[in-house]
């Protein structure tokens, strides 16, 4: 055993060359949004200055008299180290305390609501109060410019939270209700060895082929005008489903379903099947083998492929600034309307600012499940 | 309801009869509106929200929606803002209702250069207008000794000569973006020499002499510009302005207060405007003229639409126009113009004066053309003479396509 | 499994995909195949438009559709089999400049343009991000325990980020005199404008494509390489097999199945490529055909819109996808046969 390890131990050059090439791709799969980040903080002028100096110390901004000190700096830098932490090793041990009867999605939504609120409260309020009155009472001078100007006129000013809220909104129903239809058709795919299941894959992948332009404004007519449409059928009670995003949620769902589907059969092929044949031997229909033998082992998956549902709801531009109006209107558009046929340098920096808003809950969720992901997978949702 | 009233109520009292730009009556109608979303309409919609029971889609996507919702039974909205060609589909759809009787009704205030009429109809109530004319760093020309060019071949020479002083490396600016934008630039050249860009057969008038010293016009621009000029829209011009990479731009007049903000600009006060240069001394300018403004659908009751006019009125009233002076060159009674703005009125006002852009559909297709071919001539890929050709086809088929030629 | 359990099961999931894509799918098939049409009638009117001293008012001709009684505009659609097709792909142009192999004569159709690039584009990104991606797993399996979790964390952030704004981030770094053009003149000691040529946009947006991609290949090989059968590795290592010929013996043999799904998922959205040119605004220099499929359909300002050709041009998208496919589902259909 310990030749085999020794054996597998891998020489320092090889080492070496791995690790250093991991840190070059870390370099490069951070710096964007690191620069972002940068860029959103700043006044415009120095968002959009020559030189690249300018943008991370922001000479203008702190001319304007903000600015982060030494001690912001140190201070702001634990708490987010505190706050990541808080989310990658806390959150999922406190999961199962926070378990209100036994339903582990409540634990999840509760853990995830007290490290969001601890994090806004702390880094908001709490935290810059506390800052301020220490750098006071320190006599210390900003050290790199510093603004949250710019988020403010997002959130507040051009009522991003409305948007937050939509997106949000859109978001679950999307991954709720993707995830339910696709583990039902993924189960009885993956159980099924009839030609007709493995023609439905193929036909879902042809599906999920076409460019989604096409489909987006096909819809477009038909919602404006489902409230004539369907008159005859529904009355006066006939709904305009153009703006609705009950609607958006549909169209994204079955936009979404193939890959769902595909994913889920191969996380199911990965149960043996003789788990359920044996609970249909002792009398159980299929669904009820479902409910009470695979329901309970499928959780990894169903978290894997949940969050690939997410990442389309969150994500999508194109059918929601299609198909949704101005007050239903989601994040990811929303920001679109800041590029418009008089975009100022200022809107361009609030657009970033509003670009940031958009990752971080991105970042926060990952974080959170980023040890389930990589087990769900490993499990074996994806087998090809 | 009560609440607000008496909300209004205390503010005008404590106020007095103040620039509190508040509306003169309670809508009880509920009215919608879909527009485009920049400040302008920001403005409009704000005041026209005092009003009550209104609300405002400012949207993106309006171009894509507008022809749809407008013809939902009924119109999913009452209000729209259009500008010269998305007004286009509307009329042509006849999804919007003539206005004269609400004009007679309600619009004593409005100035008679705001009426947009097609056939004897008012069918539009216009708010602002734009053009592009040119915006030129003033320091830079003064230092230089330079006067103000007046043909674009003055230019042309200005542009070398500050090139050669070192003043700043790309002396144009120019909102070249393939596509709208590149197309919107010829449209100007062309026209300002005077020929139209479709014939009255429908059939394209490109493919010729005019076409072809209208890109080699713009391709001897080209040469003073940022080497990215293909995809430079009217946002990147200004910044390049603002941040004093550039000296001269035939550029949007509603661009030019963005010029003196301390917030953004490192050139405040330096840059000045004068009107569109023209292709020939004494010639037209090569620009074209713009408005934006609302329009009212006609899929609606007349109850409706009377509500919808009326709330209209109250977001193109002088109040709203006071209190948002340099979003827009506005045609609103009450307007001071800025000094850029006067050097829109004065370009719009030249002798021979600049065309108004032509709203027709015809025209839309052939700037469709312009903007997905032209861009191969500045990329060297084609000659001029391919490039016209290339764009006369591609008019040729979507007009075949649209029905309008044969 | 019985037919009519499995229909349970899968009607919802069915249901959805009929009616929001199946349905569009058919119209869209046969919209290729027909030509809708207003009625056209010429009128001329006079048209009046505001300036500052008073109005400005011409007559023109306009050329304007019909409308009905109902007010509804009268449109007539014909079938014209193959027309809409033709207009796309212009076969007579295209043959006669292949004949006297006229490169650039066929690059100057729309169609072939888009379709070249997007072919670069999607076989060049393929093994990019296959390699990049298997690269990660094995140096990230080879990270100690401890800062494996913020290492996944960060190596999946290209990822998760919207792609616009991946796209628009990547733009400002490089745009005018962005941080990394800085980089690279400095490097180079000469100017360098990324978005004045065809060549450097197409490399940026294929490296923007590997960046947003390559962590998805990450996670699913990692996630694979978990599983990797001790006892082969063991037994190969007595039998003196080097590192390499364990790599390309075991390890990957084992992923292959991953390796499928993740090149199949690849060859459908790059196919699609579509965010890149608008993000990166490629339009006079690269072009896709997603991008043509777009520009045709939606309506110029004065609402004119191609969707007969536009519904050609996405049918021609397909079938691309659909012969591209076709090796890796010959694969999955023997796996088919072989379970059952």
């Amino acid at each position: 055993m310990a030749a085999t390890i020794r054996a597998l131990r891998q020489p320092l050059w090889l080492r070496l060359t791995s690790a250093s090439a991991l840190s070059l791709w870390l370099l490069v799969a951070a710096f964007p949004i690191f620069w972002i980040t940068m860029m959103s903080v700043k006044v415009p002028l120095d968002a959009f200055a020559d030189g690249p100096l300018e943008v991370i110390f922001g000479p203008r901004t702190l001319a304007a008299g903000k600015g982060l000190t030494i001690l912001d700096l140190l201070g702001y830098g634990l708490f987010l180290l505190a706050a990541g932490r808080a989310a990658m090793r806390w959150l999922p041990r406190a999961v199962p305390s926070l378990s209100l009867f036994g339903v582990r999605v409540l634990g999840w939504l509760i853990g995830l609501m007290a490290v969001v609120l601890g994090v806004w409260i702390g880094g908001v309020f709490v935290l810059p109060a506390l800052l301020g009155a220490l750098n006071g009472a320190l006599g210390l001078d900003p050290l790199i410019g510093f603004t949250a100007e710019h988020y403010r006129s997002v959130w507040i000013g051009r009522d991003f939270w409305q948007n937050f809220l939509n997106s949000m909104q859109v978001t679950l129903g999307v991954t709720v209700i993707s995830l339910t239809c696709g583990t039902l058709a993924g189960y009885a795919l993956a159980r099924s060895g009839s030609n007709i299941a493995f023609w439905l894959l193929i036909l879902a992948l042809i599906f999920r082929a076409l460019p989604h332009s096409v489909l987006v404004t096909g819809y477009l007519p038909v919602f404006i005008n489902s409230a004539e449409i369907l008159r005859p059928i529904l009355g006066d009670n006939a709904p305009t489903l153009y703006g609705q995003p009950l609607a958006v949620i549909a169209v994204l769902v079955a936009i979404n379903q193939p890959f769902t589907i595909w994913m889920l059969r191969s996380f199911f092929l990965n149960i043996p099947a003789d788990l359920d044949e044996a609970a249909r031997v002792d009398g159980c229909t299929h669904f009820q083998a479902f409910r009470w033998v695979i329901m309970p082992v499928m959780w990894p998956g169903i978290i894997t492929t949940g969050l690939f549902s997410f990442l389309l709801g969150y994500n999508d531009f194109l059918v929601t600034s299609l198909l949704l109006d101005q007050s239903n209107m989601t994040m990811v558009p929303a920001i679109a309307s800041f590029f418009n046929r008089e975009t100022t340098t200022t809107d361009q920096v609030q657009a970033v600012a509003a670009a940031v808003s958009i990752t971080a809950p991105l970042f926060l969720l990952v974080m959170v499940f980023q040890r389930q992901i990589v087990s769900g997978l490993t499990q074996g949702a994806v087998k090809g | 309801m009560f609440f607000r009233k008496i909300a209004l109520a205390g503010a005008f009292a404590l106020m007095g009869s103040t620039a509190m730009a508040a509306c003169a009556f309670q809508n009880e109608v509920p009215v919608k509106s879909l527009s485009a979303g920049f400040e302008a309409w920001k403005a409009v919609t704000d005041a026209m929200a005092e009003c009550g029971n209104f609300s405002a889609e400012l949207d993106q996507e309006f171009k894509t929606k507008q022809p749809e919702a407008f013809a939902a039974r009924p119109s999913l909205y009452q209000i729209g803002g259009v500008a010269n060609e998305t007004i286009v589909p509307l009329v042509n759809a006849g999804t919007i209702r003539p206005l004269d009787d609400l004009v007679a009704k309600y619009g004593q205030n409005l100035q008679p250069g705001q009426l947009i009429k097609i056939d004897g109809q008012t069918m539009a109530i216009a708010m602002m207008v734009n053009t592009q004319h040119l915006m030129y760093r003033k320091d830079i020309l003064d230092e230089l000794g330079i006067a103000v060019p007046t043909t674009y071949d003055e230019l042309l020479a200005a542009a070398e000569q500050i090139k050669a002083s070192g003043k700043v490396e790309y002396p144009l600016g120019g909102t070249y973006k393939a596509g709208w934008n590149l197309a919107q630039d010829f449209v100007n050249m062309f026209m300002g020499s005077g020929q139209p860009l479709v014939n009255d057969d429908g059939t394209a008038n490109v493919n010729n002499e005019t076409g072809v010293t209208t890109l080699e016009m713009m391709k001897a621009l080209s040469a003073y510009m940022d080497p990215e000029f293909l995809g430079a829209d009217s946002t990147v011009v200004q910044q390049q302005f603002q941040q004093g990479r550039i000296a001269m731009a035939n550029f949007w007049a509603s661009r030019g207060s963005a010029m003196d903000d301390p917030a953004e600009s490192q050139v405040v006060g330096k840059v000045a405007g004068a009107p569109t240069p023209s292709i020939v001394d004494g010639g037209a300018p090569a620009t074209t003229l713009w408005w934006d403004g609302i329009v009212i659908a006609r899929n609606i009751s007349d109850e409706e639409a009377d509500a919808a006019f009326r709330v209209a009125m109250e977001g193109l009233d002088s109040e709203m126009v006071a209190a948002n002076n340099d979003d827009a060159v506005w045609l609103i009674q009450g307007y001071q113009p800025g000094a850029m703005a006067q050097a829109a009125i004065a370009t719009a006002s030249t002798n021979p004066p600049p065309v108004s852009y032509p709203s027709t559909t015809a025209q839309g297709l052939m700037h469709g053309a312009i903007g997905s071919q032209a861009a191969a001539f500045f990329t060297g890929d084609k000659s001029a003479e391919d490039t016209l050709a290339a764009i006369e086809a591609e008019y040729a088929t979507a007009a075949a396509e649209a029905g309008i030629v044969n | 499994m019985r037919t009519r359990t499995f229909a349970w099961f899968v009607a919802p999931s069915v249901a959805m995909m009929l009616v929001f894509i199946a349905f569009p799918l058919v119209s869209v098939l046969v919209q290729s195949f027909t030509l809708t049409q207003p009625v056209i009638e010429s009128v001329t009117v006079e048209t009046c438009t505001p300036s500052f001293v008073g109005q400005n008012c011409i007559q023109e001709t306009r050329r304007q559709p019909v409308l009905d009684e109902n007010g509804a505009i009268v449109t007539q659609t014909r079938f014209v089999g193959l027309d809409n097709y033709a207009t796309l792909v212009e076969p007579g142009r295209a043959l006669a400049s292949l004949g006297s192999l006229n490169l650039d004569g066929l690059l100057a159709i729309d169609f072939w343009r888009a379709l070249r690039f997007t072919l670069y584009f999607t076989l060049i990104t393929l093994p990019l991000i296959l390699v990049v991606g298997l690269g990660l797993a094995l140096a990230v399996n080879n990270v100690t325990r401890a800062v494996r979790g913020p290492v996944i964390f960060v190596t999946l952030l290209p990822f998760i980020i919207t792609p616009v704004i991946g796209a628009l981030a990547i733009r400002w770094l490089f745009v005018g005199d962005g941080i990394l053009t800085r980089l690279l003149e400095h490097w180079s000691g000469r100017d360098i404008f990324m978005f004045a040529q065809a060549w450097t946009i197409e490399l940026l947006m294929m490296f923007y494509r590997v960046w947003h991609v390559a962590p998805f290949a990450f996670v699913i090989f990692y996630a694979g390489l978990q599983g990797v059968n001790k006892d082969a590795v063991e037994a190969a290592l007595i039998d003196g097999a080097s590192r390499l010929q364990r790599l390309r013996y075991i390890v990957i043999p084992h992923l292959m199945p991953l390796i499928v799904f993740v090149a199949l998922i690849h060859l459908m959205d790059a196919y699609r490529v579509f965010e890149e040119v608008i993000g990166f605004r490629s339009e006079a220099y690269v072009i896709s055909l997603q991008y043509l499929t777009y520009d045709l359909l939606m309506p110029d300002n004065t609402g004119n819109r191609a969707i007969n050709r536009a519904s050609a041009s996405s049918m021609l998208t397909m079938i691309g996808i659909v012969i591209l496919l076709i090796p890796l589902l010959r694969h999955t259909w023997r796996q088919h046969r072989e379970t059952r």
